[in-house]
Order: C-alpha cells, then sequence, then structure tokens
C-alpha cells in the first residue's frame, strides 16, 4: 500500500474524496487487507477521540470573552499620550519673542520719530568780539539769519581775493 | 516652505534690529555742508566778473528773510565734509574764514574767523536742509553774507 493510497484512505473517512476515488478506496479497502486494517485502525481511532472529547461551553458569548481579554490588556497597558515637555527656557522664549518683538518696534519707532523732529530746541550763542549780534529765527523756513556788529574793510566787489571782516 | 511662528519673530527681530542700527549709524554719520560767501548790494551788476549770481534755491531762503538788499552775488562757496566730533575750516576769502564743528545730535559749532582770530562763535542745532547765514554791514550800502547749509 502506498503512502497517496494511505492518505487517500484517511480522507474517505473524513469524507472528503471525490466519488470516482471513494469507488477506488472502496475497491481497494474490500480486496487488499492491509487496507482494510488502516481502515479499521483509522476508524475506531476517529471513534476514540470524538468520544473523549470534552464538551466544554463558553458561559458567555465569544465575542464578549474576548472583549474582556481586550479590556484586561488595555488595563496593563494604559497608553500613554505623547505630551511633550516644554522646559523653562522654551515658556520664557515664547513669552519674550513677543515682548522683544513690540519694544523692537517701539525703539525703532522712537528713534525713527527722534530723527524726524527738528531739533530747534537748544541754542546757545557766545560773541567774542561783540554781544550785540542779532539774531533771526524761521523755523518754518529752516533759517537763521545772525546780524554781525562787524564791518567789512574793503568792498567784496572792488577786490579780487575779497576782504570781508577786519 | 513653512515658517513657523519663532522662526517668523527671530525674523522680524532681526530685519528690525537691523533698520534700528542703520538708523543709529544714519543718524551719527558725517555732516555736509556748503559754505558760501555772499555779496548783497542793490547795485543790478556786479563789478568783479569773478562772482556768480547765487543759486536760485539761497536766493529764495534769502528773499524769506527781512533783509533790504536786491541783488546777491556768489563770492566763495565750499563743500565741507565733517565727521561727527570733527571740524573742518573754509576759507571763504583772505580775511574771512569759517570753521565750523560737527556736535552730537545735529549741533553744529560755527567760528567766523577774521584774519585767522576767532571773532565769533555760536553752537545751534542745524537739521539737515536749514541754513544759517551770518552777515554784517559793508560800505556802500552792501553788505557780506556767509551762508551755512546743511546738505546731509
Amino acid at each position: 500500500m502506498t503512502e497517496e493510497q494511505q492518505l487517500k484512505l484517511q480522507a474517505f473517512l473524513d469524507g472528503e474524496l471525490p466519488e470516482d476515488e471513494t469507488r477506488e478506496i472502496i475497491s481497494l479497502i474490500t480486496r487488499d487487507e492491509e487496507a482494510k486494517a488502516l481502515h479499521a485502525e483509522l476508524k475506531n481511532t476517529r471513534r476514540a477521540i470524538k468520544s473523549s472529547e470534552a464538551n466544554v461551553r463558553l458561559p458567555e458569548p465569544r465575542e464578549f470573552f474576548w472583549s474582556k481579554i481586550e479590556r484586561e490588556i488595555q488595563k496593563l497597558e494604559p497608553v500613554v499620550e505623547s505630551k511633550p515637555s516644554v522646559s523653562f527656557f522654551d515658556q520664557l522664549r515664547r513669552l519674550l519673542v513677543p515682548m522683544s518683538a513690540a519694544a523692537v518696534v517701539v525703539i525703532a519707532g522712537f528713534i525713527a520719530y527722534q530723527q524726524m523732529l527738528p531739533v530747534h530746541s537748544t541754542e546757545t550763542e557766545m560773541a567774542m568780539a561783540d554781544s550785540s549780534a542779532f539774531t533771526y529765527h524761521d523755523y518754518s523756513a529752516g533759517m537763521t539769519l545772525v546780524w554781525l556788529p562787524f564791518p567789512a574793510e574793503n568792498d567784496l566787489a572792488q577786490n579780487s581775493a575779497p576782504a570781508t571782516i577786519q | 516652505m513653512k515658517i513657523s511662528f519663532p522662526n517668523f519673530m527671530a525674523w522680524l527681530i532681526g530685519a528690525l534690529l537691523a533698520l534700528t542700527t542703520v538708523a543709529a549709524r544714519a543718524d551719527a554719520g558725517d555732516m555736509k555742508l556748503e559754505v558760501q560767501l555772499i555779496w548783497a548790494t542793490n547795485d543790478k551788476a556786479d563789478p568783479n566778473p569773478k562772482h556768480k549770481p547765487i543759486a536760485p534755491e539761497i536766493r529764495e531762503k534769502l528773499n524769506q528773510l527781512p533783509l533790504k538788499w536786491a541783488n546777491y552775488f556768489e563770492v566763495n562757496k565750499v563743500t565741507l565734509d565733517i565727521p561727527k566730533g570733527e571740524s573742518r575750516k573754509a576759507k571763504l576769502s583772505d580775511k574771512c574764514e569759517v570753521e565750523i564743528k560737527n556736535l552730537d545730535g545735529g549741533k553744529v559749532e560755527v567760528a567766523l574767523l577774521g584774519k585767522g582770530d576767532p571773532v565769533w562763535k555760536r553752537v545751534q542745532s542745524l537739521p539737515n536742509g536749514d541754513v544759517l547765514i551770518l552777515g554784517g554791514n559793508a560800505p556802500n550800502a552792501s553788505a557780506w553774507l556767509v551762508a551755512v547749509k546743511r546738505i546731509k
């Protein structure tokens, strides 16, 4: 008896053989003693296993049973939410960045404002020769006229190298 | 490209700091002045051919002042570049010289020198575009003027 015939005999007992092969195996069992003996042994073994199998029934539905197991697993391994820890420096930076930006804007605005302001507030005059100089301001035109009492010695137009102050 | 808020703020601060620095440097920069010796007269013609009619811009400024002269002629003109804290002299004639010092805060110290000796000194603010005019009477109902204009 070949190995293939043995496997076919096992499949016959399980009811898995097609009709033509079933006939062939039945014929083999009736004419071959070895096949007959193997058939009987497999049949007995099958019967013995079936009769000794414990008929255990779950007290609850299958889905509920597995959901309990799943819940127990989740309890044992709690999901740790990945919350990034923020350091003190980061918190300080978050606060300082907008404050610094605001401060820089204020400083830049102040400097720009200072540059735009006309600076006419502080003026001093020191007349070293004569204090009777007359000063006239025209702030709108951006002009200052200082008239000095120093007479010119020569007529400017008459000299190639004009002398204006004595 | 996605720019995060901290990166954006860092760039903003950098740009503003750069602008502030530029503004501060501009404030602390050099000063450029134009110094002119002007002869004021009621005569229509100037007997000295070397004298030139003054620039219309200065003429317009002088017309706004309470001066009685009808005509102004440029005798000499000097341009001075003065670094901050330093002084420069402008020799306008044999006897007339002006020494100007670039002071802090856009101020200038103007000293008038006659024959090399300081005869008058003044410290005042001179913002960009402003003009300081010194003047005095001269013979034949004429006058001398020294116009100091800040052009930078």
